[in-house]
């Protein structure tokens, strides 16, 4: 063995061929479409990043504009035009109930808001502690307040217009967009990533042992595919009932890997009976080796291939079931969630939100297809 | 609905036909029988609608949801109904020769039952035609309190009949209701004379009777069908169910048994009802012969389906007021379209429901009133009527809706919208806030309410608005979706810990709206399992008095009960814009009656 392979064993010297990775990657860099395809999903995948390390939107739900403010150059409303002119209004007076159990409370509480305001301390932003215990989190949480509440002293001058217009709470569409992208993009790569394990696993343990392996694996995906998918991830979003982040990516994830099954398993039946796979099989290495050490890495080209595609897709699931009412819970910001608010904002003439949500999703699907589309010519052996 | 003149008319004609030998004898032959009015109503006048939220089935005694109620209405006929025209509503008569014979100070009622009303053929009649008698209504009747059924409207005639709430007392140890046991209550002298007795004197029993839920149903076609009675109305009204699929569209057509009536309904003296008396006077009713319902959940498909000509007439879906609504009138760009506005407020109130059972947001203790009266405090309804109803409603100050009777328009309720004093209330009652910002209980276990809203776009925002609300107080809010049938079946058990709802009224009289918080109605109508023996004790005194300053003062002090205990925070009542094509002739929104159809005629477009 030592002989053979010292025979077998390049020169030290000689001059090395590059591998399938690095060929891939010379071929993408001549393609200036996928590089610049890149260049665009690199530029949403850092703002995922910065999104999520709160480096920016991190207020995304900050009230700074008015109601409906509109965009910067349309110039601004009035409160009619907005469709809130009674919003504004004083609050009336209302009467004690005699009856209140909590009226003597409130009427103290209401006193000690009164002298506090009167005194200049700030009234609403101060901590009450009935207690007399000294509360160590006492500064964080009115911090805390101040975020969660924006409580009047804190709250700032509303804009009268933002760059690319509000939403009809105020929020800024810009920031919205942003921190949606980190929503949908991170369920389209973490779904896709669920989909494209789960399938080739599948696909390795069918493709690979066979017989009633693979019968039962076949029964398996013949059921999934029977179901009309839109009607199958709407089942599954009803099962699950609990909705967030993790939903989606479990209902999209466990929905959508039968396509990537479908060929990994066509290629371990392919390759299984390969001479470098015998040569394995003779010196006793055992399945999960043979199936995922030396087989995977000569298919891997198409899971990694499926799963940019099936990224797209699922960015655009996660539109679809935000936008039925299936996807993320109230008070998360996504593309579909705002394309749902944007329905009835339409109507309205109020098409910012709309917009930018549309066009953020159609520019990122765009160049993520244009570069799913050059790195599978890459990868194609093929195609060298 | 004017039955008596119809009968009279054709009578008179049979009589001339008589005198004219054999075609006569002919003629009279056919008034003899039962009028088949049904065959008036053209076959070809086809009404498209939409329900903005799905039924629940048709058996009346099993729902009170409003879209099933809106289909009853059409399919079974109660004893006494409203008219058409009149403001402030009015009762009439509607299976019965006349209105009632009140005797024994307004304990005891007489129906006299007209002779010769036919339900729809089924073949639970085995091949017999069917004729509705008085013991249909005491059947009925006894329904409404059978446990089993554990029928929402059960309020309608729980503890009012003489004898009705022993039976269902005995029915509930044994397990099983005997329809055949007499009831002092409820006698039937002979087969078409009703005569009910109740306990005491009750000024609202009358609107009762004309609750969609006390429509006739025969016996023989309940139990032939048993659970799946919903699927299967059988009735003797002006329409019979061709076509259903749930949660999806809803056909009705003209019932040719009908005996019909003819319109002749007197005109208030305003433009719209003298319009309507031009257009529709002397016509044998029904006019419509097919009624097609479409389920449209989502305002914008339902919008789009009005503006492309698939609905006949509909409710302007509120984010779109703005572009259609000039103030309270049309814009030009409709009106030369030919379609016309009826702009009514509803009987009806908004509003979002503890449930008092629930461990997190229920219980009667100070801490726990605080933690829902917070919750109250940092509702926005302003933001909701300018933001979500785009200023189509005004705010709810009490449980009695405008346009009911007990309706204080000088009242307003003691809760406020102020957050701050909200989150004072709160440190107050050692809700102290965590790491994370939000609130604990005061023992410190984490706090989370939980909400449920249907799946549509506008319950989204409805639920938006709670969770701003709920954050400047520190408060968690998990909301949860599904649809209308579902919530309002899970709400009605007490299932769901809180639950945005609206109750429009069956009858225009404050008891309708009081009943929703009576003890003896939870699980049965109180959707929040309030049980209070403040409010409960002056709610009994309330149904005892007669209409007056007393009854109204009774009402004041009920809602500020409720306000102190806070089981539900009111929101708002909305206004209704109905928008109507050319076509549509005799609309008027009946501030009661749910079903339009019968009174309503399409001219040929």
């Amino acid at each position: 063995m030592n002989t053979q392979t010292s025979a077998n064993a390049q020169p030290a010297h000689a001059h090395s061929s590059p591998g399938l990775w690095i060929m891939a990657w010379r071929r993408l860099r001549s393609d200036r479409l996928a590089m610049a395809a890149l260049a665009v999903v690199a530029l949403f995948l850092v703002t995922l990043l910065l999104s999520a390390l709160g480096l920016v939107a991190k207020h995304w739900d900050a009230e700074v504009g008015v109601n409906y403010a509109p965009p910067t150059f349309m110039g601004a409303q009035s409160a009619e035009e907005r469709g809130v002119e009674g919003m504004h209004a004083a609050e009336a007076p209302v009467p004690d109930n005699p009856r209140d159990p909590l009226g003597p409370v409130l009427k103290q509480l209401r006193a000690e808001r009164d002298a506090a305001a009167a005194a200049g301390t700030g009234g609403g932003d101060a901590p009450l502690d009935y207690y007399g215990i000294v509360d160590p989190l006492a500064k964080e949480i009115a911090e805390l307040r101040s975020t969660l509440g924006k409580d009047k002293a804190a709250a700032p001058v509303r804009r009268a217009t933002l760059p690319f217009g509000a939403d009809k709470w105020g929020h800024d569409i810009i920031l919205k967009t942003i921190k949606g992208s980190e929503t949908s993009i991170t369920v389209g790569l973490a779904a896709a990533l669920l989909a494209t394990v789960l399938g080739t696993l599948f696909g390795a343990l069918a493709g690979y042992y066979g017989k009633w392996t693979d019968d039962f694996f076949n029964w398996f995906y013949s059921v999934f595919t029977s179901i009309p998918y839109l009607l199958l991830i709407l089942a599954v979003a009803a099962v699950l009932q609990q909705k967030g982040v993790l939903t989606i990516v479990l209902i999209l994830g466990l929905t959508g890997w039968t396509g990537v099954f479908r060929l990994v398993r066509a290629e371990y039946i392919k390759h299984k009976n390969r001479e470098y796979v015998m040569a394995a099989d003779a010196i006793g290495a055992s399945d999960m080796r043979k199936m995922f050490v030396h087989i995977f890495p000569n298919i891997s080209h198409i899971s990694f291939v499926q799963m940019s595609i099936l990224t797209v897709a699922f960015i655009k699931s996660e539109v679809i079931l935000s936008f039925l009412g299936f996807g993320v819970p109230v008070g998360v910001a996504s593309w579909g969630s705002m394309l749902n608010e944007a329905q009835n904002e339409l109507i309205l003439g109020k098409w910012w939100q709309l917009t930018a949500a549309s066009v953020a999703m159609a520019v990122l699907v765009t160049a993520f297809s244009l570069f799913t589309d050059a790195l599978r010519d890459a990868l194609d052996p093929k195609l060298k | 609905m004017n039955v008596p003149a119809a009968s009279l008319r054709r009578l008179h004609q049979s009589c001339r036909a008589l005198a004219w030998g054999a075609w006569g004898i002919l003629l009279a032959a056919l008034a003899g029988m039962p009028a088949q009015a049904g065959a008036a109503a053209d076959p070809n006048k086809v009404l498209h609608v939409a329900f903005e939220a799905p039924d629940d089935g048709f058996d009346p005694a099993r729902t009170v949801n409003l879209y099933s109620g809106w289909v009853n209405e059409a399919i079974f006929e109660r004893l006494l109904t409203y008219d058409y025209l009149a403001r402030p509503a009015k009762l009439t008569p509607m299976t019965t020769e006349a209105m009632p014979e009140v005797a024994d100070g307004g304990k005891t009622f007489t129906f006299h039952i007209k002779k010769g009303i036919y339900f729809t053929p089924d073949p639970a009649f085995k091949g017999q035609r069917r004729e509705l008698t008085a013991q249909d209504y005491v059947y009925t009747i006894k329904r409404l309190m059978d446990p089993v059924i554990r029928a929402p409207s059960a309020n309608m005639v729980s503890g009012k009949i003489v004898g009705l709430d022993a039976l269902a007392e005995r029915a509930k140890q044994t397990g099983k209701f005997d329809y055949d046991a007499p009831v002092a209550g409820l006698e039937t002298p002979d087969r078409y004379t009703l005569r009910i007795r109740l306990n005491h004197p009750d000024y609202n029993f009358l609107y009762a009777t004309a609750y969609h839920s006390l429509g006739a149903v025969a016996r023989e076609v309940i139990e032939a069908y048993g659970q799946q009675s919903g699927a299967h109305p059988v009735g003797t009204g002006p329409y019979m169910l061709r076509e259903y699929v749930p949660r999806s569209k809803i056909v009705l057509v003209a019932n040719p048994d009908y005996r019909g009536y003819v319109w002749d309904f007197k005109s208030s003296g305003n433009a719209w009802d003298e319009q309507l008396v031009r257009d529709m006077q002397g016509k044998q009713m029904p006019q419509v012969g097919r009624v097609e319902i479409s389920i449209i959940e989502e305002e914008q498909s339902r919008w789009l389906a009005f503006q492309g000509g698939q609905l006949d007439y509909d409710k302007l879906p509120q984010s779109a007021a703005p572009v259609v609504m000039d103030g309270a009138k049309l814009k030009p760009e409709f009106t030369r379209q030919g379609v016309s506005l009826y702009r009514v407020t509803e009987p009806e109130i908004t509003y979002t429901l503890f449930n008092l059972r629930d461990p997190v947001v229920g219980g009667y203790t100070p801490e726990k009133i605080a933690l829902r009266r917070a919750m109250a405090m940092s509702y926005n309804t302003k933001e909701e009527i300018a933001l979500i109803r785009k200023n189509q409603a005004v705010k709810a100050e009490m449980l009695v809706p405008a346009g009911v009777v007990g309706h204080d328009p000088d009242y307003r309720s003691s809760i406020p919208y102020d957050p701050d004093l909200a989150n004072r209330l709160l440190d107050y009652y050692g809700y102290k806030r965590g790491a994370d910002g939000y609130r604990n209980f005061p023992d410190g276990k984490a706090l989370r309410v939980d909400m449920r809203r249907e799946q549509d776009s506008v319950a989204r925002q409805y639920g938006e608005l709670w969770k701003r609300g709920l954050d400047k107080i520190g408060i968690r809010l998990h909301l949860t979706f599904s649809n209308f049938a579902d919530n309002y079946k899970a709400s009605i058990q007490c299932e769901l810990s809180s639950y945005g709802g609206a109750w429009f009224a069956d009858y225009p009289e404050a008891e309708n709206f009081l009943q929703l918080l009576y003890g003896p109605n939870a699980r049965q109508g109180n959707q929040s399992c309030y049980q209070s023996a403040t409010y409960d004790a002056l709610y009994r005194q309330f149904v005892a008095t007669p209409p007056g300053p007393e009854r109204n003062r009774l009402v004041i002090e009920m809602n500020r009960q409720f306000e102190a205990d806070t089981p539900w925070t009111l929101s708002s009542t909305r206004y209704r814009n109905w928008l109507l094509r050319p076509w549509v002739k005799g609309f008027k929104k009946h501030p009661i009656l749910l079903a339009d159809w019968p009174y309503l005629d399409v001219e040929k477009h």
